[in-house]
């Protein structure tokens, strides 16, 4: 038996509950609450699994987000009326009261350069820009009518990610986990990584558990160094000698536990236990060298690098294992054009060929072992890109758009979305959503609902207020669902 | 109900308001855009009324009231709270609220909102227990409850509770033997002495300022994206020196709102208004300045109300409360107090945002006021040197030489009209060193004018280029010095103190131009002299550009009233002396007679045998002590404008969306009135708060100290005392010290004293399975606070059990171990100032947690683990996790395995001859006992197996005793080593170690 099980069982009361989750005994009242409402579990571990208020398309989440937001308008939302006007000015009626973030004056504005097709059964618009996402057409939902309310990166993507737009609440794997527990108690139940440069620019925000326990929030997992911090043994320390000095802990723990009936003592023991084979599994998980070949080949990935297309690999391996969330971050999406790697044309295409490839082979990967339809995946930025070009770098050679948070395009496959399929539409130029826009709170609605939540009672108790993912809104997008 | 531990009678405010405000008040409560059937329940006169329904509570008639009807009908239309509302009221609530109609449905004011008072004392069976008046009433609850009081601890478990509580560190062997044997022999006279021994101990001050580090948001980063430094730490300083002079809290409170604006402010007192300038500042580029604006003095509001008031005023920022009675208007009459502060959005990208001072350290303070002690004796003694007046023969002639090794470029404007001068003959370079002059006569006023200036001022001033260049102006009659990206969030802007500068006289001023152009490497010279400056901002992040100089003009504003000549530059950085010299063979022809021959003497003093020795030893100080001046650290402080800037509602709380005009105010009718004559400032507010009948400050306070030494307050949400927040556990204990705290005169340690020296807190936390059934969290107080150690605590002890801790206090922030690569992939690449965590020296790596340098978006990883919060905005009380990555930090960050190390040295010096004595030793270090017999079995033979198993591999034990800067003792042998290290390891990893027992 489980050694946390098995801790649990001697000790089947909710004061072991409520002082493992330390004072926040709110949160575990509300999490009991919860439980009420599904089914009966048989212990207080707080990432215990747990059943959600009903029956779950979606068993686990791998979100892939692109830090920057990518230039919807050369990727996904084909503007050929846009293209027509290339380098006309800016029409007044769309720049009237408004701010970008940098640009001034009047900007010209812009097709895109890319060509675009339809592909599937559904015939989803798709650039050169993603020539394999092109192959997987067929299993993706396009919300193209996204729209958020902040246009700086740091509040965009906590707002997409914890429902507001500042620092300090929980964040959207916080809440699954916290309203799931997860699957395999020897590894996160929430897991983040980040690939090409540095985290999002919303900080550890982005996967933090805000106010409700720190159990919750995202394990950031690395493919190079220590999978996760301090897993690694100290050089000298056998396994074997690990062991022993655990053995022996185990057993001065208990004898006090023993003496004085402290119950976060037996908790204590059972997670000390549960360390230990941490520092087995997660290595042995965050591996990928005993990948097959043409696994490695599919998605690009190479062992001992720290690349996207390793974290992809990575995240179908944690995924199988029974992490509940995986939130992958990529760095380098801002294409402003102040550098050719933010080129919409070039720039772009490498960009897309180091990402649509890994994220395609995932949802293959997923789909051949049967995962796909219990797996949600979703892909996107922040905010979308304008359809002028970025006043400040407006003459150079480099094409760039400024941050647009209106209009922008979200991709989601599996886990109980409809395969290719289009929902929601951009005006003629991309400047509004004219038909089934989607606002990032009804995103996170959808999320949990297709994690058998309804997002309005997936709520935890804080400074006297019920809060929730989606603040005060959010409505599911009932139409994407398979 | 709120705590459901006692049988008494109905009471409105514990039993049901809960109730009301969980369920109806959503829809019923004082929101009147959300009030439903226009019935309010939170106030009775309104419950009271006639509805097109009935009445909704009929006082003595359950079966009148349909308050009652709808909470037990089953038909979906009629039904309270509305099925769809996802709120349900339990049968148990149901019949509470009936049997409260029955009893004539009572409404009692929200119990936080009336003034504490002390309760009558209670009758009790036997009071002999009772050490601190409060604890009759925790007796009282206990007898209620029909249980007893636990054991009292014994004394060694008291000392190491209490010496976490008022020091953070646990007691050493050596004091726990010292204490046993003089408990044993004074009682209740050696645990007084020993509570003041801890309390006048500098530990204290840094104890109790973690706690106000996390209200107070405190951190060394911005936070946001480029999340670079800021200096801040001289306020932390200034709170553990505060917590140490045992400052009352009245004032420590009045300082931090209000330190500004008190008569003739101290440094210290301006200083200590940084608690408002700790919330994040985003430095990014393309952000609406005002929204971030808006957002900064949020947050001072809301910190201070969740500080002082214990309640969350942030939902009034977007509507009325719907649960608390305040409205939106309250919330920004709060907001006009924070509001008037000359801030920027967008700020702090490379060092401090403004408004900023500089404030020197106590060692700094007093160097400073050593060398002007000197300077001042050397001035008396040149002065009383006679002077030859004529100098050494050709001493102009030789000066004027030298100069002209100097190659000057003397910069006359190409066309007579337009007095512009182009940006390459000007020829500045910062990187080689350039040193600007240029001469200067105001006709009449001196209050703000362009000396010489090179600034875009073209565009829009909220646009991203704007304000690039330099700048040199002419205001209140000081100079003042820009170098600028962008104007003015990414300037050094510097303004010299004293100059005094008038009208009607000619006056040279030159500028050291080198490095980073920040305030550290600017140097301003009037008349030859160095003068010491202000800093007014030092954000410029890279090279400003070169551009045109115009002269006596900056493009926009009125031209220089007066005229403006002799502009020159040096392709170097000019000595002090060079300075001066070129002042000198300068100035005589624009200055006056007396003016010259002051200029005159001054340099021939440096020129003649008698006067130069002491001369120049006066110059090097001089320049040594405004170099000083330069470098001293800033901090942010708050800083009235002159004319208060308008507040408004903002509609939505969108920071744009002006409403109705208001001005500062707080909610009088609902927490306390205004006080008599107060100003309707920050300092008025501050007076508002700690008035002695206010009915929330000081119960805040004393309950978030409680909770600091119990793990949980007396009032558990200790963040919310509004109506959603919990009824207190002991409300005539939280009372009676709320009472005590302000009538004794805000003493802190008075407070903390009474409060260990009690019978409830000397309890032993050992207790009956039973009774952690029946009260897993201790509300009801039957037994003495077991709370797992906080991230700072269980690091400084193991510090302090190897004997590695450095006891310095204070100073700027340290970088301890960091996983190396921690920053690598996550932290912007960017050469802002904290986007690399260089490895601390020496004694760095062993100080204290709380001056381990926080970076909010990657606070460090260890202290993470053990439930720090990230600081990015006020927070009352951390979580308490038992998570397994937190065996993982034990046992294998680098700083515990040096300390298991140094704690294994300890063991084989210190510890006695064999394994037995060696573990006890290091045994009773961690957990302040003696082992027992069966532990100390465990614990030889796990030192045998360790010792056995590394003689086996001699190589893994040198390689474990490597970890960590510190080098291990020679002498001892590696298997030896890392064996004890093993051991010390296992006991530093204790459930019982890293727990306050």
């Amino acid at each position: 038996m489980h050694p946390l099980r098995e801790a649990q069982l001697s000790l089947q009361t909710r004061r072991h509950f409520l002082s493992s989750v330390g004072q926040f005994s709110l949160g575990a009242i509300a999490l009991h609450a919860l439980k009420a409402e599904g089914a009966p579990t048989s212990n207080d571990n707080p990432l215990a699994p747990r059943q959600p208020h009903f029956k779950a398309k979606a068993k686990r989440v791998i979100y892939l987000h692109m830090s920057g937001g990518p230039p919807n308008l050369d990727i996904f939302d084909y503007k050929p009326e846009l293209v027509k006007r290339n380098a006309e000015n800016c029409p007044d009626s769309f720049l009237k009261g408004r701010t970008f973030a940098f640009t001034t004056g009047v900007p010209k504005l812009m097709g895109s350069p890319r060509t675009f097709k339809q592909y599937g059964k559904g015939g989803l618009w798709m650039s050169d820009a993603v020539p394999n996402f092109q192959k997987v057409a067929d299993e993706m939902t396009l919300l193209k009518a996204m729209h958020t309310d902040q246009f700086n990166h740091a509040p965009a993507e906590l707002l997409l990610f914890t429902g507001h737009a500042r620092q300090g609440r929980p964040s959207m794997g916080s809440w699954a986990t916290y309203g799931l527990g997860t699957e395999n108690q020897d590894l996160p139940g929430f897991v983040t990584m980040i690939s090409n440069g540095v985290q999002p620019s919303g900080g550890q925000g982005c996967w933090g558990s805000g106010f409700i326990p720190s159990v919750f929030q995202g394990v950031q997992c690395r493919s190079k160094g220590d999978p996760v911090l301090f897993a690694n043994d100290p050089p000298g320390m056998t396994r074997d000698l690990r062991r022993a000095t655990l053995d022996a802990l185990k057993d001065l723990n208990q004898r006090q536990q023993d003496e004085l009936g402290h119950a976060e003592t037996v908790t204590r023991i059972a997670q000390y236990e549960l360390a230990f084979r941490m520092q087995t599994s997660v290595p042995e998980v965050m591996d990928i060298s005993k990948e097959s070949p043409a696994s490695l080949e599919a998605y690009g990935a190479k062992p001992g690098e720290s690349s996207f297309a390793n974290n992809c690999l990575l995240a179908r391996r944690l995924v199988e294992k029974g992490v509940r969330f995986v939130h992958l971050f990529d760095w380098g999406w801002d294409f402003h054009g102040t550098g050719p790697k933010e080129d919409i044309r070039d720039g772009l295409t490498a960009k897309m060929a180091a990402t649509d490839k890994p994220v395609a082979a995932l949802i293959n990967d997923l789909k051949q072992r049967g995962l796909l339809d219990d797996t949600l995946i979703v892909w996107g930025g922040e905010f979308g890109r304008t359809p002028f070009r970025e006043g400040r770098t407006a003459a150079s050679q480099v094409l760039g758009r400024d941050h647009f948070p209106d209009c922008f395009t979200i991709m989601m496959a599996g886990g109980g979305v409809k395969g290719g399929f289009q929902f929601g539409e951009t005006d003629e130029m991309g400047f509004a959503g004219v038909k089934d826009k989607v606002h990032v709170h009804d995103l996170q609605a959808t999320i949990m609902h297709l994690l058998g939540f309804d997002h309005e009672r997936l709520t935890y108790r804080f400074q006297g207020r019920d809060y929730r993912l989606t603040d005060v809104h959010g409505k599911v997008v009932k139409e994407i669902l398979a | 109900m709120a705590c459901g531990l006692s049988a008494e009678d109905l009471r409105f405010n514990r039993d049901i308001r809960p109730i009301l405000s969980e369920n109806c008040f959503f829809c019923h409560g004082q929101d009147p855009k959300h009030r439903e059937a226009k019935l309010r329940l939170d106030i009775r006169a309104e419950a009271l009324m006639e509805h097109d329904s009935g009445f909704a509570i009929v006082p003595g008639h359950q079966e009148k009231s349909e308050i009652l009807k709808r909470l037990l009908t089953h038909n979906p239309d009629d039904q309270m709270p509305p099925p769809e509302s996802n709120r349900k009221v339990t049968p148990a609530q149901i019949e509470l609220i009936r049997r409260w109609i029955a009893q004539g449905a009572p409404y009692e004011k929200h119990w936080s909102f009336v003034p504490p008072e002390k309760a009558p004392a209670p009758k009790l069976s036997d009071a002999s227990w009772a050490r601190q008046p409060f604890d009759r009433y925790v007796l009282a609850k206990l007898e209620a409850e029909k249980l007893k009081p636990s054991a009292e601890a014994k004394p060694a478990t008291w000392l190491r509770r209490a010496a976490f509580d008022l020091t953070g560190l646990p007691p050493t062997p050596t004091e726990i033997t010292a204490f046993e044997s003089d408990a044993s022999q004074r009682g209740e006279a050696a645990y007084a002495a020993a509570a003041d021994h801890l309390l006048a101990s500098p530990r204290f001050g840094e104890r109790l300022a973690q706690d106000w580090l996390d209200v107070a948001r405190y951190a060394d980063t911005h936070g946001f994206n480029n999340d670079s430094a800021r200096s801040m730490w001289r306020w932390r300083d200034w709170v553990i020196e505060s917590f140490n002079a045992n400052l009352p809290f009245d004032r420590f409170i009045t300082e931090q709102l209000a330190g500004d604006l008190l008569p003739s402010p101290t440094p210290d007192q301006r200083l200590a208004t940084a608690f408002n300038r700790n919330h994040v500042i985003n430095s990014e580029g393309g952000i609406i300045d005002e929204e971030y604006r808006v957002e900064y003095v949020a947050d001072r509001v809301r910190t201070t109300s969740t500080a002082l008031l214990g309640l969350t005023t942030e939902c009034a920022r977007c509507h009325d409360h719907k649960f608390d009675p305040i409205t939106q208007k309250d919330y920004y009459r709060m907001f006009a107090f924070f509001n008037n502060v000359l801030e920027y959005g967008e700020d702090g990208r490379i060092a401090n945002a403004v408004p900023l001072l500089a404030t020197p350290t106590r060692e700094q303070q007093a160097e400073l006021k050593r060398m002007d002690e000197a300077i001042a004796a050397l001035d008396r003694k040149i002065a009383a040197l006679k002077t030859d007046a004529l100098g050494p023969a050709g001493l102009r002639e030789r000066l004027a030489a030298e100069d002209a090794k100097l190659l000057p470029k003397s910069l006359k404007p190409a066309k007579p009209t337009e007095a512009r001068i182009l940006a390459k003959e000007a020829g500045i370079d910062a990187k080689r060193g350039t040193t600007l002059s240029v001469w200067f006569k105001a006709s009449s006023s001196t209050a703000d004018s362009p000396i010489l200036s090179a600034l875009d001022r073209s565009g829009n001033p909220a646009g991203v280029g704007y304000g690039n260049g330099r700048e040199l102006r002419l205001v209140d009659g000081e100079i003042e010095w820009t170098a600028s990206q962008r104007h003015p969030a990414y300037a050094t802007i510097i303004r010299t103190i004293g100059a005094n500068i008038g009208p009607g006289t000619w006056h040279q001023v030159a500028v050291h131009i080198q490095g980073k152009e920040n305030a550290a490497t600017i140097a301003l010279f009037v008349d030859g002299e160095e003068v010491p400056t202000q800093t007014r901002h030092d954000g410029v992040s890279g090279a400003p550009a070169n551009r045109d100089w115009l002269l006596g003009s900056d493009g926009k504003a009125k031209p220089f009233d007066g005229e403006v000549t002799g502009f020159r530059t040096y392709p170097s950085i000019l000595k002090p002396e060079q300075v001066r010299q070129a002042f000198w063979l300068q100035s005589a022809d624009k200055i006056s007679e007396p003016q010259r021959k002051a200029a005159d003497l001054r340099t021939l003093r440096r020129h003649i045998g008698s006067t130069q020795a002491l001369q120049t030893e006066r110059d090097t100080l001089w320049t040594q002590r405004l170099a000083t001046v330069r470098n001293l650290p800033t901090t942010m402080v708050m800083e009235e404008m002159p004319v208060v800037r308008q507040a408004y509602v903002l509609n939505r709380g969108q920071y744009d969306a002006h409403g109705e005009k208001v001005e500062a105010g707080v909610p009088e009718e609902l927490i306390a009135p205004w006080p008599k004559n107060a100003p309707k400032n920050r300092l008025g507010l501050a007076q508002w708060f700690l008035q002695p009948q206010h009915p929330l400050t000081a119960r805040v306070v004393v309950n978030r100290f409680w909770a600091q030494l119990f793990g949980v307050g007396l009032v558990k949400s200790v963040e919310d005392f509004g109506t959603q927040g919990e009824w207190p556990s002991h409300p005539e204990v939280l009372d009676t010290l709320a009472r005590d705290f302000v009538d004794g005169g805000w003493n802190v340690k008075g407070f903390f004293k009474s409060v260990v020296l009690s019978s409830t807190y000397r309890q032993t936390s050992d207790a009956s399975p039973e009774l952690y059934a029946r009260d897993p969290e201790n509300r009801l107080l039957a037994r003495g606070p077991r709370v797992r150690l906080t991230s700072e605590q269980i690091r400084d002890q193991a510090l302090a059990v190897s004997g590695l801790l450095a006891e310095k206090i204070g100073g700027p922030s340290v970088r301890p171990y960091q996983p190396e690569s921690l920053y690598k992939g996550i932290v912007v690449d960017a050469p802002y100032p904290s986007t690399t965590w260089d490895l601390g020296k020496g004694d760095e790596l062993y100080r204290r947690s709380l001056y381990t340098f926080w970076k909010r978006t990657v606070p460090h990883p260890a202290m993470l683990t053990f439930d720090s919060p990230d600081r990015e905005f006020c927070s009352a009380r951390r979580s308490r996790t038992n998570t397994p990555l937190q065996a993982l930090v034990l046992w294998n960050e680098t700083g515990y395995l040096e300390s298991s190390r140094k704690l294994g040295e300890r063991m084989l010096k210190e510890g006695g001859a064999d394994d037995a004595s060696r573990t006890t030793f290091a045994f009773r270090l961690a957990t302040g006992r003696m082992p027992r017999a069966e532990e100390s079995a465990v614990l030889t033979r796990t030192y045998a197996k360790l010792r056995a198993d590394f003689t086996a591999r001699p190589d893994d034990a040198a390689k474990l005793i490597k970890v960590g800067a510190s080098v291990p003792d020679p002498a001892l042998s590696a298997v030896e080593l890392a064996a004890a290290a093993g051991v010390a390891n296992m006991i530093l990893t204790l459930d019982e170690t890293i727990t306050k027992n």
